[in-house]
């Protein structure tokens, strides 16, 4: 029986509802301001605190005093830890269940109980939600939201699949896929309805150079599959974003994965009485709030994504305005100097392009952002020849700069407002390095130009850590392969886990090669039945035997059980790739009966019909 | 599916063989690590269809979070456990669920 | 008043289960002059947050007359109105636990089986055998009528807004009627946020709002409006067919046709006027209740919870009839609680007055205001 009884209720100074950046920050400022953190109570769903956080591989943009450049769930052990320090009381695995008229009801899954609570203020930082899409078959096991995806692989460590479509351009697309690569997954493609990458340009450059086609005005229009997914069906759509038929496409995966936005998590501010308006910039229905983070409901306070859809770093000021304010209610002391240096901050953040949104959608409530006032041009020169330099490729006035703090000779220069695309001084550059393995977006490379051969340093994130001399696949900025290349050395960076790779890439490719791959370890079977791989083709391809028949016969390809129905078509298309002979002029070999597998018995069975015939 | 073994940013080590626990799925024993919940050990031994709906669409894992009622299993006869966020305990019994769930008196 | 936006013979004030079926009715005898008021959406006072729950076990004759009627005409619904409302005579099983009460509810019994209703009385021992998934404990007695049963209240609504509608009927919805206009003791038009309407009979049939609605005529009904909270749990295969009930336990609970448990009880201590917060008091003595008599409750998980308004009469049972100051002026609020299940037969009575001045069908005079003059008002016992 759930709880025996009737409950106490318990009282707290302040409730934190959601452990996200946005409520640790709030407990935080309210903590260190009314110095006793054990009348602050933080309640939050997850396993751990930290909210998006802990699933969270990858750095994050903003600046340092907002842990740019640190990975995401290190953010979170960080901030926790600062209010577990302050004493900052902590309830996990509790939903607040609902805000009833007559006490705040929490839920703990782990012990099965519910608690009544009091509380003289609120901060309500609940986030987000995922969007759900429709599409035909799109409950099948195997259509998973990218936030259950990211849950399951960095917290649970455990892969759903291994073959990976995703749904969605924006910031959360691009960064699954990128750590769905990082796991070992194979992510097949990206679909995006409108006509232009939502997300980071600088994360969108990331999985473009592994390779991952970024299908733009395209959507998915069915999963594939009985019981689980076994593939998608995906169509260019019209500027309606309705798909155009006779332009579908079939992609052969097991798992789809969707990251089409988010909404803010409004169920609770609402039963609190405070006023909610539809403001589609903002994310959708979101409480109306004060510039101090205030709703219309007394004593209640909100931050984060649930204010609107944005950012940790404006999460995390959010949280600090609304607890400030709290403690100064608390306290009765003045903090409004803090409270104005995070409103300046939340200024700075809110000037670039991509906080368009967010200054329109807080005009509807009368909350005015300035934009402008950064740079917009991105650098022109890479530099002096034959100088071991830094080149940033960094398109779009986002607002980060750990690059211009992290470099020691003070070679990089961002400015004043954090939106401003970085400039490389290249008579203070030494090239040391640092600022490629601290840049977030992995959008830092190193040049040099040789005698023979030039140098390209490339940020790496990934497993095995290559050898000095080993032979590698050279790739453009779009996944391309334009070469064969060698580790020139490779600078580990065991703490924060941002290697620098440099290769030795042919002169003039400087500019051109973006990522590489360890041939090695790059197992594509191109039959599976037989077990043979891209690399084993190829071989024999460049001994030259480019006849498809005499390929197959050395390696036996084709000869599985399959019949060759999934390898004809891509031996053919590798000895296309490597003679540069279309798949039309080449020839198409025999196809033998028969087609499918026929049973012995069956084949008996039908003689002796025959015979009695006779 | 399955566990990841190596990742190139986060720890994946596994704990200890002996920290392993089995319990059943559909009669079928299944190993599992303290930190699992139902639905992350079916994963990771391959799992993924948890239920199927009345009208026998299969089901399995959506949100993680326990938030959509993708994944009811039925748990030492209990019907509508979310296999997502459960932690897994040695030696329970999970069924696919079918449809509602049959209730339990 | 100089801009007319439109003139009616009948303009009906709430789109419940009330307003929607007097609309239908008035149709049906030919009276399709009729409009609809309601100042939110159609369903979205008590009607869209009842139990849903019919039954004809009542303690007086009247009272079972009217709601057997009412019984013919949900029977008839799918084919008459045009919709199904997944209605579903799965009975209500009355639970006894309490001496008192427990006679009496022999004494009804008797009272019912002369208007020739099926009821059944189960001991304690008879109910467990039937339904083994209800704990016993403490039952004294228990009543059955198979013929009880209950449907999906927005349906209903819907089904009879649609089919006015078909017969000429106009529905305005996100229209609050602010003032009902009268001359010489007569109506003669109300006012609403879409203008001015003429007319000669006005409907008050605003629910929790009666009083309110009354005043805006100049005439006095004594209703008060009581918060009543309902919760609903996540589904389960369909095996509870009744709707159980218990006046001296205070609860009621049914099975939903997508396998939900939906289930309310009473709060003395609530204070009049329109609430629709609600308390974890409720959930936490209900489901605790409900665990005990119920123990595959157990196992759920409660989905949802909101709050409806009871709009109480004094003797708890509804008031319908004409006023006798305002020619014109109709009512039929002060369900108390009972007034989904009611309503159709209610509305026919209602539309038989306003078009031949008389029923034909069920009289409900005996419900008219008039009988609060009286010294002792006989209460209604039956009712949670
Ligand atoms: C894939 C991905 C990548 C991102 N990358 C970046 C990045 O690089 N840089 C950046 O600045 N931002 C990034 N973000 C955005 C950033 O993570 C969010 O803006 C930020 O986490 C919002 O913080 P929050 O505290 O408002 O909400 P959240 O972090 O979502 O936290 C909300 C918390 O509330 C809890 N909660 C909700 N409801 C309840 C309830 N009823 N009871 C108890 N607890 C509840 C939840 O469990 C959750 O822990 C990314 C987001 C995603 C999804
Ligand atoms: C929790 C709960 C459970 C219940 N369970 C049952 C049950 O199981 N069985 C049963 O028979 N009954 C039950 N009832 C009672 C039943 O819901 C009501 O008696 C019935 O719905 C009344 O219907 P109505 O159409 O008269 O009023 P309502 O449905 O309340 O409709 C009145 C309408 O009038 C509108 N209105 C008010 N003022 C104005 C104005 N000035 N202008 C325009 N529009 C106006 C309102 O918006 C409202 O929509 C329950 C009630 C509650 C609260
Ligand atoms: S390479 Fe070194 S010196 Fe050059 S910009 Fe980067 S951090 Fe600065
Ligand atoms: S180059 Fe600088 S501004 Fe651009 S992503 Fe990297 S660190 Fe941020």
């Amino acid at each position: 029986m759930v709880n025996e009884g009737p409950t106490e209720k318990k009282h707290v100074k302040a409730l934190v509802i959601g452990a996200g950046p946005a409520g640790l920050c709030g407990a935080i400022a309210i903590a260190e301001s009314i110095g006793d953190g054990k009348q602050i109570l933080v309640v939050d769903e997850g396993i751990v605190p930290g909210g998006q956080l802990p699933k969270q591989t990858h750095k994050f943009f903003g600046h340092e005093g907002f842990y740019a450049s640190v990975r995401g769930f290190e953010i979170g052990e960080k901030l926790v830890s600062k209010a577990t320090d302050l004493g900052v009381q902590f309830s996990m695995q509790t939903t607040v269940a609902g805000i009833y008229e007559d006490s705040i009801v929490t839920y703990d899954r782990n012990n099965n109980s519910v608690d009544e609570y009091t509380a003289d203020y609120l901060l309500i930082a609940t986030g987000a939600s995922e969007r759900f899409l429709v599409f035909r078959n799109n409950t099948l096991p195997g259509v998973y939201g990218a936030g259950a995806v990211q849950t399951l692989m960095n917290q649970y460590k455990v892969m759903p699949g291994e073959s990976f479509l995703i749904v969605g351009a924006g910031n959360i697309g691009l960064i699954v896929a990128y750590q769905l690569l990082q796991a070992g997954a194979n992510v097949k493609a990206i679909v995006e309805a409108s006509s232009k990458i939502g997300g980071y340009m600088v994360h969108a450059n990331k999985i473009m150079r592994l390779g991952v086609p970024i299908m733009l005005n395209h959507t998915i229009v069915s999963a594939l599959g009985e019981e689980r997914v076994q593939g998608a069906i995906v169509a260019r759509v019209d500027e309606h974003f309705k798909p155009i038929p006779g332009t579908e496409k079939e992609f052969v995966v097991d798992t789809i994965c969707l990251a089409v936005g988010l909404q803010p998590s409004v169920e609770l501010v609402a039963q609190t009485g405070a006023e909610i308006k539809y403001i589609s910039e903002l994310g959708g229905y979101v409480p109306i709030r004060d510039e101090n983070m205030k709703t219309t409901a007394d004593n209640v306070y909100i931050a984060g994504d649930l204010s609107g859809i944005e950012e940790a770093s404006t999460a995390m000021i959010e949280g600090y305005i609304a607890g400030y304010n709290i403690a100064q209610k608390i306290t009765g002391q003045d903090l409004s100097e803090k409270i104005s240096t995070m409103k300046d901050e939340l200024i700075e953040f809110r000037k670039g392009p991509f906080a368009s949104k967010v200054r329109e959608g807080l005009k509807k409530m009368n909350i005015l952002f300035p934009s402008g006032g950064y740079r917009e041009r991105t650098q022109q020169s890479t530099g002096p020849n034959g100088k071991l330099r830094a080149v940033i490729e960094c398109p779009q006035a986002i607002p980060c700069n750990p690059c211009e703090t992290s470099c020691p000779t003070g070679a990089i220069n961002v400015g004043k407002n954090i939106n401003s695309i970085p400039y490389v001084d290249y008579d203070k550059c030494i090239g040391c390095g640092v600022c490629v393995m601290k840049c977030p977006g992995l959008a830092i490379f190193l040049l040099q130009e040789k005698e023979d051969y030039s140098i390209v340093g490339i940020p790496y994130e990934f497993l095995p850590i290559p050898e000095n001399g080993t032979i590698v696949k050279l790739f453009d900025k779009d996944g391309r392969y334009v070469a064969d290349g060698q580790i020139d050395k490779v600078s580990v960076n065991r703490k924060e886990k941002t290697h620098l790779v440099f290769l030795r890439v042919p002169k003039g490719m400087e500019n051109i090669v973006r990522h590489f791959d360890l041939a090695i370890n790059s197992e594509e079977y191109v039959c599976r039945c037989e077990e043979v791989s891209r690399q084993d083709v190829e071989k024999v391809i460049d001994s030259g035997i480019t006849d498809y028949e005499e390929i197959r016969r050395i390696l036996r390809i084709g000869m599985g059980p399959c019949g060759g129905k999934t390898c004809r078509n891509v031996v053919l298309q590798i000895i296309a790739e490597k003679t540069k002979i279309p798949i039309s002029e080449s020839k198409l070999g025999a196809f033998r009966p028969p087609v499918i597998p026929l049973p012995i018995d069956a084949i008996v069975k039908s003689r002796k019909g025959v015979d009695k015939d006779e | 599916m399955g566990r990841l073994v190596e990742h190139p940013i986060l720890n994946v080590k596994v704990s200890g063989a002996a920290e392993h626990m089995v319990f059943y799925f559909e009669d079928q024993p299944i190993f599992a690590l303290p930190s699992d919940t139902i639905a992350s050990a079916l994963i990771a031994s391959g799992i993924d269809i948890f239920g199927f709906t009345e009208h026998e669409h299969a089901r399995g894992f959506f949100c993680a979070i326990g938030k959509c009622s993708s994944c009811l299993v039925e748990v030492d006869g209990v019907p509508n456990v979310r296999a997502c966020i459960t932690p897994v305990r040695e030696g329970i019994s999970v069924r696919r669920q079918i449809g509602r769930g049959k209730p339990k008196w | 008043m100089s801009d007319v936006n439109g003139t009616y013979d009948v303009c009906i004030i709430g789109g419940g289960i009330t307003g929607t079926a007097l609309a239908y009715s008035l149709c049906k005898l030919g009276e399709t002059s009729v409009a609809v008021f309601e100042k939110s959406y159609l369903s979205s006072g008590s009607t869209g947050r009842c139990g849903g729950g019919i039954r004809q076990q009542w303690s007086t004759k009247n009272n079972v007359r009217l709601a057997m009627r009412s019984v013919k005409l949900f029977e008839n619904f799918e084919e008459d109105v045009g919709m199904d409302i997944e209605y579903y005579q799965g009975g209500y099983l009355m639970l006894s636990y309490d001496e008192e009460e427990a006679e009496q509810f022999e004494k009804n019994v008797e009272i019912q089986r002369e208007e020739g209703l099926d009821v059944e009385i189960l001991t304690p021992k008879q109910v467990s055998e039937r339904y083994p998934y209800i704990n016993t404990q403490d039952l004294i007695v228990a009543t059955f009528c198979q013929t009880d049963g209950h449907a999906n209240p927005h349906k209903a609504v819907i089904g009879y807004a649609q089919a006015a509608k078909r017969m000429g009927a106009d529905i305005y919805t996100h229209t609050e009627v602010l003032g009902v206009d009268v001359e010489n003791g007569k109506v003669v038009g109300i006012q609403t946020t879409r203008g001015y309407f003429k007319c000669n009979v006005v409907v008050n049939a605003s629910g929790p709002w009666s009083r309110q609605v009354a005043e805006l005529a100049g005439v006095e009904l004594p209703t008060e409006s009581y918060r009543h909270q309902i919760f609903v749990t996540e589904p389960l295969e369909n095996f509870f067919p009744m709707m159980a009930i218990s006046f001296a336990g205070n609860f009621y609970m049914r099975q939903a046709h997508h396998g939900q448990f939906i289930m309310g009880q009473g709060d003395k201590d609530e204070k009049p006027g329109i609430n629709y917060n609600v308390t974890f008091k409720f959930e936490k003595e209900l489901a605790e209740k409900m665990v005990g008599i119920f123990p595959f409750l157990k196992n759920l998980r409660i989905m949802r919870h909101w709050s409806g308004m009871y709009n109480m009469s004094p003797d708890a049972q509804p008031i319908i009839g004409q006023s006798d100051k305002v020619k014109g002026y109709f009512y039929a609020v002060g369900y108390s609680g009972h007034g989904f299940m009611v309503a159709p037969a209610v509305s026919e009575a209602l539309s038989e007055l306003i078009v031949f001045g008389k029923t034909l069908h069920t009289d409900v005079s005996y419900l008219n205001v008039d009988r609060f003059s009286n010294e002792d008002v006989e209460k209604e016992k039956n009712v949670v």
